[in-house]
């Protein structure tokens, strides 16, 4: 049976394989014929094959002077086998109607079953190879079907998130149209009160030179005062003028004046660098910065912005170059910075630190504030999403910043737990592709 | 080739009629069946049909002996010719020794003809059959009707293919004959070239045609002498 089986689906079917005549016909069919044959009056009945080879036998050939009728059995019209009936000599005539009578029911089936056969072998043959053309086509059909059905889900999240990158595209663009703006204006302002600020610290210098001369001269009168030959009415007199002059106090006092004068140029000075090196306007798009530095240089253009009382505690270690604009990166620590300064007004605990990790620098920002609420967490670095009072912010701050570091392929992260602050860490591939 | 035993001297050869719907493949069997001697053949057997139409095939076979003892057996089917039963069409096709492709000469039927001609190019090529090399004859049907493609306009076509092209009208029972003929000699070429049916067997091109397209009124003249029906 397993063996039937097997064959049955090794070997293909042909439209015309040649059929025995046992193929086609059954013990079941035949043996009722044959044996009504020998019923009705012979004695034997026999189908044989093409090479005389008995397939179905029914009674005995009968003794004595008996009488055979051979029939030829045809299948597609070829003879392929005889049958052969025998009986008594004197029933020829009735044996020979007989023979004909069974040849031609041995014909119908024969007919019958073979039309049957190759209807139902063409038929299933048939059936087979649609079906199996038919798991094809559905096999495709579910492959593409699935594709589109992924693409339907998913295209209207891509949609949204295209619309969101082009927001912060958008959105950083503007940003960077105004950074643009605040660093020419911070550095035509820059430029203009270098000049005046340079002949103020050098004309101070001057009249430090000048008024120690005039203190020189005053100390030589003042020892002169002293000599016999000075009449006392006149001694008299400049003492009484000095006093009323205070000139003790004023000559004592004249250098710390100078002196601070001279600390304030200085401080102007120093401020209008930052403010110049902060807007980087005197560099190209790109530049080689320590980022230590910079964030320094941020800290101190946002000196009249930290509110006193404030502790800033920095843990900086040395940092390879990171090749940027710097005026964007600049601004990323400003935002995140004044983000913590208005995240708590009085005693306010900045933590800054910057190491250097896996060629990742990682900078973290943390503060002791309020910490961001949870539900906003991830919202956060969206575009003109704001806490803020209305005027007072932007909503633009983190997102420029976000944009900036991942710009960089770099990544901007915040912890944060309620009334216990937030952390900003950033890490910045130093080798970018 | 169906099948082929050296020890039982024993051929099967199959010659399949193929074309479009409705162009009178069977009427061709049919045609052959009523034309042609009984001897030498069997019966047209037609397999269930629906509305007249083939949904399996018709078969017609025939029988010849060479005078070697060679039994030659040669089944000749039709194909179904509706677009829709393409699983049957390369079923029949399978080890085809031969083909008679029947075009319906009507002008309204020209893009069927075409279209059943190259999806019987594409079928030969799924079955492993080579159109440049099996015998291949054309019929065109119908030539009995009006608003037909001239004969002119036929030959202009497919003169340059060497095929040859019959007009005929299975109705009318001309030009069926002659088609068989002229398919039976391709085939006979095809089969002799590597099984050498006048060297090994003595059978040569005109006995083997002959015995296949013989009338009934020729037959006196030739008995066939094996065990063939009648």
């Amino acid at each position: 049976m397993e063996k039937k089986q097997k064959r049955a689906e090794n070997i293909e079917y042909i439209v015309g394989a040649e059929k025995k005549i046992q193929d086609i016909i059954t013990d079941a069919e035949v043996m009722p014929i044959l044996k009504g044959a020998v019923k009705a009056g012979a004695s034997s009945a026999i189908i044989a094959d093409a090479q005389n080879k008995n397939l179905w036998t029914c009674g005995s050939h009968p003794e004595g002077s008996f009488f055979t009728e051979t029939l030829p059995v045809y299948l597609e019209g070829e003879a392929v086998g005889k049958l052969e009936v025998a009986g008594d000599s004197k029933d020829r005539e009735y044996l020979r109607g007989l023979s004909g009578l069974l040849i031609d029911t041995i014909h119908m089936i024969l007919h019958t079953n073979l039309k049957r056969m190759l209807t139902t072998e063409t038929h299933t043959t048939v059936v087979n190879k649609s079906y199996e053309e038919l798991l094809e086509i559905n096999r495709k059909l579910s492959i593409s079907e699935s594709r589109y059905r992924e693409l339907a889900e998913n295209l209207e999240k891509k949609v949204q998130e295209r619309t969101e990158e082009l927001r912060r595209a958008h959105a950083g663009m503007l940003q960077q149209e105004k950074m643009a703006a605040i660093g020419q204006l911070a550095a035509g302002v820059a430029h203009e009160i270098n000049n005046p600020l340079g002949f103020i610290s050098s004309n101070i210098n001057t009249f430090s030179k000048y008024v120690s001369r005039l203190k020189d001269m005053v100390a030589f009168y003042n020892a002169s005062l002293g000599d016999s030959r000075v009449p006392e009415s006149v001694r008299k007199s400049s003492r009484q003028k000095w006093d009323a002059l205070k000139l003790d106090f004023i000559s004592s006092d004249i250098e710390e004046l100078i002196k601070q004068s001279l600390e304030g140029a200085e401080r102007v000075k120093k401020i209008v660098s930052d403010l110049k090196g902060f807007s980087h306007i005197d560099e190209g798009t790109e530049a080689v910065i320590d980022i230590n530095t910079e964030i320094d240089r941020t800290l101190n253009v946002l000196t009249h912005e930290i509110p006193e009382g404030t502790e800033i505690i920095k843990d900086y270690h040395p940092l390879p170059g990171f090749k940027c604009n710097p005026a964007l990166l600049c601004q990323v620590f400003l935002n995140i910075i004044l983000n913590a300064i208005q995240a708590k007004k009085l005693t306010l605990k900045l933590f800054i630190s910057t190491g250097y990790n896996n060629s990742r620098i990682v900078i973290r920002f943390s503060d002791n504030g309020r910490g961001i609420p949870e539900e906003i967490r991830s919202r956060i670095f969206e575009p003109f999403y704001t806490t803020k009072d209305v005027g007072k912010g932007t909503g633009m701050g983190l997102t420029a910043a976000y944009e900036t570091i991942t710009g960089y392929g770099g990544t901007i992260e915040v912890e944060s737990r309620t009334e216990e602050g937030a952390t900003f860490t950033i890490t910045l591939p130093v080798k970018r592709e | 080739m169906i099948e082929y035993d050296e020890l039982e001297k024993r051929m099967v050869l199959k010659l399949v009629y193929y074309g479009p719907a409705l162009s009178g493949k069977t009427t061709n069997l049919l045609r052959l069946h009523d034309l042609l001697e009984r001897k030498g053949r069997g019966d047209l057997m037609v397999l269930d049909t629906k509305d007249d139409r083939t949904i399996f095939f018709d078969l017609l076979p025939f029988f010849l002996v060479a005078p070697s003892g060679l039994k030659i057996k040669l089944k000749v089917y039709t194909v179904p010719g509706q677009v829709r039963h393409d699983s049957t069409r390369k079923a029949v096709l399978q080890r085809a020794d031969g083909v008679a492709f029947i075009a319906d000469s009507q002008l309204s039927e020209a893009s069927n003809n075409f279209e059943s001609f190259s999806n019987l190019e594409k079928n030969l090529a799924i079955v492993g059959l080579d159109i440049e090399e099996i015998p291949l004859v054309i019929q065109f049907n119908k030539r009995d009707l009006p608003d037909i493609i001239p004969e002119e306009d036929i030959k202009r076509v497919w003169g340059p293919s060497g095929m040859p092209v019959l007009m005929a009208s299975a109705l009318e029972g001309w030009g069926v004959i002659e088609t068989f003929r002229n398919l039976a000699e391709l085939a006979y070429q095809h089969i002799d070239k590597r099984y050498e049916l006048k060297e090994n067997h003595g059978l040569d091109k005109e006995t083997f045609v002959l015995k296949l397209t013989r009338r009934p009124d020729e037959a006196g003249n030739n008995t066939v002498k094996n065990s063939i029906r009648t």
